[in-house]
C-alpha cells in the first residue's frame, strides 16, 4: 500500500515540487501517474523510493513511514520494492541472468533459490534464449524485460515503474504494460508514471494527473478493451 | 549476519570486477606503482644516506687518558664501566707503551726526538671509546667526565656536530619530500580511484535502489581496490629490488666512492628485503583498499 498524507516537498532552490498531495494506492492496484514534465512525477518516485524526504506530510510505502524510517532501514524497505527506470538501467558487465541474480544476491537469498527462480521469471518475461546475452546485445524492448524481470525477482509487494516505455519503440510500449498488467493480475501493486496518454486510454484503470506538484484528477476510466 | 557463500560471492566479486574494469584497474595499478615507487626510493635513499653518516659517525673515536695514580683494578673498573655506556659501541685500552709505539710509527720524521726521551714516556694509559649514536657523542662525555680517574678527555666536537647537523639536515629534506610525495601520491591515486568509481557509479546506483546495504556495495570495491594494490606493490618491490641492486654494484665497484663514503654503508637489499617487500604489500594493499572505499562515499548516498 501506498499512502501520501498532506505531502509538500520544496527543494532547496525554492521550487514547490509537490504541494499538499494527498493519495492511497491500496495493495493489487495498476495506477497510472501521468502528468507534462516538471509537472511533479519524479519527485513524487523519488519520494517514494526514499531518495528525498518530504518537507512536510506523511509517506508510507508498504508499511514503512518514510518519514520516520533511519538511514540503516533503507535497504530493507527498498527489498519490498521493485523498480523499473525509462532508462534500463542494467549493469553492462554483467549477462541477463546475472543482472537479475544480482538483486537476489543482495539480499542473500540461498544460490539453490536463485538458480531456480531466475531461470523462471526470464521465462515468465519471454528471454529463455538471451539469458547469457549481455544488455549492449539486447533491443530496447528486452532489456526493459529484463528490467521487469529484475523488479519481479524478489516477489515485491510493489513495482514502480518511471516511463518504462519511454525508450522503446511504440508498438512494444503494449507488450511491455501487457507484461506489467499480467503481473498485476498475479497481485503485485503497479506503479507507473507514464506521458503517453494514448497507452493510459488503451489500458484504462486508476488514473492520477499531477500538473504543477498537485493532484487535478484521480479516477478509474474505462480502456479501449473494456469498451470493446 | 552475512552467509559465508555470501562473503564468498561479494570477494569474487571483486576479484572479477578487476578483469571486468581492466582498463580503470590497469591505471589505478599504474598510478599506484609509480606513487609507491617515488615514496619507496625516496624512504630507501634517506635511509642509506642516515646509513652512511652512521657509518662515517662510527669512525668518530672518544680518547680517555687515565691518571697515572690509577691502579690496575681502576683502570679495569673504568673500562668496564666505559663499556656500559648507552650509545658506545667498543672500548679498547690502550697502553701508554702502545700509544707511544703507535705515535713513533705514525710521525717517522721525529724519530730522533723521540729517541732523545730515552726510556721515558711521557704519554698515559688510554682508552679509545667508539660511539655508534653520534647524537649522543656530547652526553657520553658528560658521564664519562664524572667518572673517577681521568685526566683528559679527547674527542672532535666539531666533526660531531657537522656530522649532527648534515643528518639533521638530511631527515629534514627527506621527510619533507617523503611527505610531499605522498600528498601527490595521494592526490593521483584519488583521481584514479574517483575516474574508476564514477564510471560505476550507475551500477553503485542499481545496487542501491535494489537494496544493497553499504557494505556490500563497498565489499567488492575494498577487494578490488586492495588486490589492485597488493600487486602494484608487489611490481614496486620488483622494480627497486632490480634498479637497487644493479646501483649497488655500480657503487660497490667504485672503489673512489666507496673509500668516501665507507665500505658496508650502503645496505645491502638482502638485508631490508622482506621490510620492503612488506611495507610495499602493505602500503598498497591499504592504500588501494581504502581509497576505493572512500571513493565510493559520494555515490552511496542514493
Amino acid at each position: 500500500m501506498v499512502e501520501l498524507k498532506n505531502v509538500s516537498v520544496t527543494y532547496s532552490s525554492g521550487v514547490d515540487a509537490l504541494n499538499n498531495v494527498s493519495l492511497k494506492i491500496n495493495d493489487g492496484d495498476f495506477t497510472f501517474v501521468v502528468g507534462s514534465s516538471g509537472a511533479g512525477k519524479s519527485t513524487m518516485i523519488k519520494l517514494l523510493l526514499k531518495e528525498i524526504d518530504a518537507t512536510s506530510g506523511f509517506v508510507t510505502v508498504n508499511g514503512y513511514n518514510l518519514s520516520k524510517l533511519k538511514k540503516n532501514k533503507i535497504p530493507e524497505f527498498r527489498r519490498t520494492l521493485g523498480f523499473v527506470f525509462q532508462d534500463f538501467r542494467l549493469i553492462p558487465s554483467m549477462t541477463v541472468y546475472e543482472n537479475i541474480a544480482f538483486v537476489l544476491r543482495v539480499i542473500d537469498s540461498p544460490k539453490k533459490f536463485i538458480k531456480k527462480r531466475v531461470p523462471y521469471v526470464i521465462g515468465l518475461v519471454g528471454l529463455q534464449s538471451k539469458m547469457n546475452s549481455y544488455p549492449d546485445e539486447l533491443s530496447g524492448g528486452e532489456k526493459q524485460r529484463v528490467a521487469i524481470a529484475r523488479a519481479l525477482v524478489n516477489d515485491p509487494q510493489l513495482i514502480i515503474a518511471d516511463e518504462p516505455t519511454g525508450n522503446i519503440d511504440p508498438e512494444l510500449s503494449y507488450e511491455i504494460v501487457e507484461l506489467l498488467k499480467g503481473i498485476n493480475d498475479c497481485g503485485t501493486t503497479i506503479l507507473m508514471v507514464t506521458h503517453e496518454h494514448d497507452l493510459v486510454r488503451h489500458f484504462g484503470g486508476r488514473i492520477i494527473n499531477i500538473t504543477d506538484g498537485e493532484i487535478v484528477f484521480d479516477e478509474i476510466i474505462g480502456g479501449i478493451n473494456d469498451e470493446a | 549476519m552475512m552467509k559465508l557463500s555470501g562473503v564468498k560471492y561479494l570477494i569474487d566479486q571483486g576479484t572479477e570486477n578487476i578483469w571486468k574494469n581492466k582498463m580503470m584497474a590497469f591505471a589505478t595499478f599504474c598510478v599506484l606503482l609509480i606513487s609507491l615507487l617515488l615514496v619507496g626510493a625516496s624512504v630507501l635513499f634517506y635511509i642509506n644516506i642516515d646509513s652512511i653518516i652512521g657509518g662515517i659517525s662510527n669512525k668518530n673515536e672518544i680518547a680517555v687518558f687515565i691518571n697515572d695514580t690509577a691502579s690496575f683494578e681502576d683502570i679495569e673498573e673504568l673500562g668496564n664501566n666505559l663499556s656500559v655506556i648507552d650509545g658506545v659501541s667498543e672500548v679498547t685500552f690502550e697502553s701508554k707503551e702502545q700509544a707511544f709505539q703507535s705515535m713513533m710509527k705514525s710521525m717517522p720524521e721525529y724519530e730522533r726526538i723521540f729517541e732523545s726521551l730515552g726510556s721515558e714516556n711521557p704519554l698515559v694509559d688510554g682508552y679509545r671509546v667508539k660511539v655508534y649514536d653520534i647524537n649522543r657523542v656530547t652526553e657520553i662525555i658528560d658521564i664519562i667526565r664524572g667518572m673517577n680517574n681521568i685526566y683528559y678527555i679527547k674527542a672532535s666536537q666539531e666533526f660531531v656536530n657537522i656530522l649532527m647537523e648534515l643528518r639533521r639536515i638530511v631527515t629534514l629534506i627527506a621527510t619533507a619530500i617523503i611527505i610531499g610525495l605522498i600528498i601527490v601520491s595521494m592526490i593521483m591515486i584519488s583521481n584514479t580511484t574517483k575516474a574508476s568509481v564514477f564510471s560505476r557509479r550507475e551500477e553503485i546506483q542499481i545496487m542501491k535502489y535494489v537494496g544493497a546495504t553499504n557494505g556490500f556495495i563497498r565489499i567488492p570495491f575494498f577487494i578490488e581496490g586492495m588486490v589492485t594494490g597488493f600487486f602494484s606493490g608487489a611490481g614496486s618491490f620488483i622494480l627497486t629490488l632490480v634498479v637497487y641492486r644493479a646501483i649497488f654494484k655500480i657503487l660497490k665497484n667504485n672503489i673512489s666512492v666507496m673509500n668516501v663514503i665507507g665500505l658496508g654503508s650502503i645496505i645491502p637489499f638482502g638485508k631490508i628485503q622482506f621490510y620492503v617487500l612488506g611495507a610495499y604489500l602493505i602500503a598498497g594493499a591499504f592504500i588501494g583498499g581504502l581509497g576505493s572505499v572512500l571513493c565510493t562515499r559520494k555515490h552511496i548516498n542514493v
